[in-house]
């Protein structure tokens, strides 16, 4: 390869990283163009864990409970009626419980407290299914239900308080915890066979409503979702006969082939029975929702079908989400970033030092695999929490290791006299099958992470995944480059601070 | 490196990790009976006390004054808040201070009230400051089900590849190497009561990935080298010397980034959040992944993987003579 070449593909290369550079760092204001008042740049549309974009909170409270500052609203200058409204309220530390909630408690108000400890882990569990990367549910005063979720603003939400794209996420948030907070066993009901208002067609059965379902999961697939429902053998005999039932039952256009799955008195999806169902499972399609509503439907279903109720009820069409800053402080995104850009920046001035001209060549590598990361957690919406940050850096680490290790190797190679061209094909025919099997081990560990574990530890198990790949294939176009830069230089012995040794025969 | 002819330092080696284990888990019952917690959780994981504040724009459009009054009355009260946040709400905010367990609650109750009587204290009134006990139910016990599954499969998958395209011998300390180094981030994560939040499991895992990152370089050197003949007459000491030597820079990459950026972490993030308790947990947990990674894989198994070669070349031998 000729001089004026390889400029030609190293400009191009340096062009295309400082392109995409600037897409992915710089957010632009565009007036006109087709309503789209702003691009966000790829990093501020990278989903934030809790710990970087703060957490939603809301205090939920049961029935016959309400906070102080809602008992000093309504009493506070009140008249007589209202007055004497409010007068079976008790104080209890900083809320206000009927007298008359202990009612249906043996144990009176210990009773109640037990209920709502209750609620709180079979709670706990239902969250815990939305694989958050870090939430809580909490007893708070005894008699509330605090829950604290990520709120996995990117930063273009996180930072701007009005914006569409925040309420997009909050509106999604609000209905989750909702959805949690369904209280009521899980009723199937149907107006030919049963009885929509009160009856059903399931409590009328002898046989308990967790004997039915073995599981109920969310599917996606081609842009569509739906929930799945596993049988067992009582549940299939069931479905057969009922909508065997509804199918003979309702003729007639106008008569319900449908049977609504409802929790408490709240219907959450339906089946349309078209003929008899005799599988094992069956699924129902989530018209106009997305891949978190299927999602919340399969997680509060299948609680409830295996038995985790609520006991008490909660006020689930009115309650406050709370957006909260980050503890980490409200510019704790920002901190991130530039201890991330510290690293690069440090990772980049090593090699340089170190390899010279080669060194440039492994800091066009940290900044392709930089993009790499940050254009991956854009589409593949991964949250990025510290910990993720921590993994990427490994991701770097292992790149930045592997190319050293080349490195030396070919330095090794070319003290024992070969030219540059040879020590380099024998440096990398030396690290072939060490470089590629840390890899092969890595990215099948970063695979069983990602699909194994839930959470924040699936979630770096991809970063890692994504990493490890960039890694292989950027230490292989460290080949490419050393070949593109290489190939112009005269002296074929002396490259980049390699120094064959002098021999005296020379 | 070599100089230090680490492969001779097996029982050193042994006897400090022994005492890491040990001081770890009896430090971990000792909490575990005294403050019911073999680590030390985090807010996610355990109780803690609150104050909110809710305050109406309206009366405060200030919120760096409201927090100033706030501070005031804590001081007063003799109580000091680890954390605070922010989020608005209709027509206001909600300040939210948060204090450790251990905090007198009867002290924070009065500084809440006294908050409440002087947010009230003009006419409108409708802004409020109440004390709150919050219990958590645990809720990381999913995440870490699965991630000590993901982990155990992990290890195994490892162990197998090893076995297969590496040596017996290898296999077995690269083993030894992981299930080694998370008993030293465990063990560090109970003595140095570091709070325990939701990451630590990935850190644990992270911990795992690095030892095999290391694990990878330094047998892949010694595989490599054993393939040379000159090499292979050395001692078994001498062959793992030069190996721990040649390779330590590759091997110590990964921690040393991971340092690095606990570091800087800890050093920007303590001035975003004004406090350093906050950052304690996933920056000092990242320091502890680092260090067990580092003393693990470049100090605790090279002299084990020689004592395992030895008994490997040993029973090789004798198994050749009786043939």
């Amino acid at each position: 390869m000729g001089k004026i070449k390889s400029a030609i593909i190293t400009a191009i290369l340096v062009a295309a990283i400082v392109v995409l550079g600037v897409f992915a760092t710089v957010s632009y204001t565009t007036p006109g163009s087709n309503g789209v008042g702003k691009f966000n740049s790829f990093i501020s549309s990278i989903k934030l864990g809790g710990e970087l974009s703060g957490n939603a909170e809301a205090v939920l409270y049961p029935e016959g409970v309400i906070s102080a500052s809602e008992y000093a609203l309504y009493t506070t200058g009140a008249e007589e009626d209202k007055l004497e409204d409010y007068a079976k309220y008790q104080k209890r530390g900083s809320v206000y419980v009927d007298e008359n909630a202990f009612e249906d408690y043996e144990n009176g108000e210990e009773g109640f407290k037990a209920d709502v400890l209750k609620d709180a882990q079979v709670l706990a569990k239902r969250f815990g299914e939305k694989g958050y990367s870090g939430y809580s549910v909490s007893v708070q005063d005894d008699y509330t239900v605090k829950v604290s979720v990520p709120t996995n603003f990117p930063y273009a939400a996180y930072a701007d308080n009005g914006s569409s794209l925040r309420s997009s996420y909050t509106s999604e948030i609000e209905r989750t915890i909702g959805y949690m907070f369904f209280d009521g066993e899980l009723t199937l009901r149907n107006t030919e066979i049963g009885n929509t208002g009160a009856d059903n067609i399931i409590t009328p059965l002898t046989a308990d409503v967790t004997s039915y379902f073995k599981s109920i999961t969310n599917v996606s697939a081609g842009g569509n979702y739906a929930v799945r429902l596993n049988l067992t053998k009582a549940g299939r005999e069931l479905f057969k006969d009922v909508t065997t039932r509804i199918t003979s039952v309702a003729t007639e256009e106008d008569d319900d082939k449908a049977i609504g799955f409802y929790i408490g008195d709240n219907k959450l999806i339906a089946l349309n029975v078209d003929g008899t169902i005799d599988s094992g499972s069956f699924y129902i399609g989530i018209e106009n929702g997305d891949a978190a509503l299927a999602r919340d439907y399969a997680i509060v279903l299948n609680s409830v079908a295996n038995g985790d109720v609520l006991s008490l009820g909660y006020g689930t069409d009115d309650f406050t989400v709370v957006y909260k800053t980050s503890a980490l402080g409200a510019i704790a995104p920002v901190y991130l970033g530039i201890a991330l850009l510290f690293i690069i920046i440090a990772a980049i001035i090593y090699s340089v030092v170190r390899y010279k001209k080669l060194g440039l060549v492994n800091a066009l590598m940290i900044l392709i695999y930089s993009l790499a990361i940050i254009i991956a957690l854009m589409l593949i919406e991964i949250q990025l929490t510290i910990a993720g940050a921590v993994t990427a850096v490994l991701g770097l680490a292992l790149l930045c290791a592997s190319n050293f290790a080349l490195f030396e190797n070919v330095r090794g190679e070319t003290k024992k006299g070969k030219t540059m061209q040879s020590a380099v094909k024998s440096g990398y025919k030396n690290m072939l099958l060490g470089i590629l099997e840390m890899h092969i081990i890595l990215v099948i560990v970063a695979l069983m992470l990602a699909l194994i574990c839930v959470g924040e530890l699936a979630s770096c198990g991809l970063i890692f995944f994504i990493a490890t790949l960039a890694s292989y294939v950027l230490y292989w176009f460290t080949r490419f480059m050393w070949y593109v830069l290489s190939s112009p230089v005269k002296d074929k012995f002396k490259f980049c601070g390699f120094t064959r040794e002098e021999y005296e025969n020379d | 490196m070599t100089n230090l002819k680490l492969s001779s330092k097996m029982h050193i080696m042994v006897a400090l990790t022994a005492a890491i284990i040990a001081i770890g888990f009896a430090m971990g019952m000792i909490f575990q009976f005294v403050a019911n917690g073999y680590f030390n959780y985090g807010q996610e994981n355990s109780s803690y006390q609150t104050v909110v504040v809710d305050y109406a724009v309206v009366e405060f459009d200030d919120r760096d004054e409201l927090i100033k009054l706030c501070d005031e009355e804590f001081d007063k009260a003799g109580v000091k808040y680890y954390s605070s946040n922010y989020g608005s709400i209709d027509m206001g905010g909600e300040l939210t201070f948060t204090f450790a367990n251990s905090v007198d609650g009867a002290k924070i109750q009065s500084a809440s009230d006294a908050i409440h009587e002087r947010l009230n204290a003009s006419a409108t009134a409708s802004s409020n400051a109440s004390y709150h006990v919050v219990n958590t139910q645990h809720g990381t016990w999913k995440t870490v089900t699965y991630g000590a599954i993901a982990v155990a499969a992990a290890i195994a998958f490892q162990f197998i590849y090893f076995a297969v395209r590496y040596r017996l011998t290898m296999a077995f300390a690269a083993l030894l190497a992981n299930v080694h180094n998370l008993a030293i981030f465990i063990s560090l994560l109970a003595i140095t009561r570091v709070p325990i939040g939701s990451s630590v499991a990935v850190f644990g895992v992270l911990t795992v990935l690095m030892t095999m990152i290391g694990c990878c370089l330094f047998f892949d050197k010694m595989r490599k080298n054993l393939k040379d003949e000159k090499f292979a007459s050395l001692g078994v000491g001498e062959q793992v010397d030069t190996c721990v030597g040649a390779s330590l820079v590759n091997t110590v990459t990964s921690s040393v980034a991971v340092t690095a950026i606990a570091v800087l972490l800890f050093v920007l993030l303590a001035i975003s959040a004004l406090s350093v308790q906050m950052i304690i947990s996933p920056v000092v947990i990242a320091l502890i992944c680092a260090v067990a990674n580092v003393y693990g894989t470049a100090f605790f198994i090279p002299p084990v993987y020689a004592r395992f070669k030895r008994i490997g070349d040993d029973f090789k031998a004798k198994h050749t003579n009786k043939k």
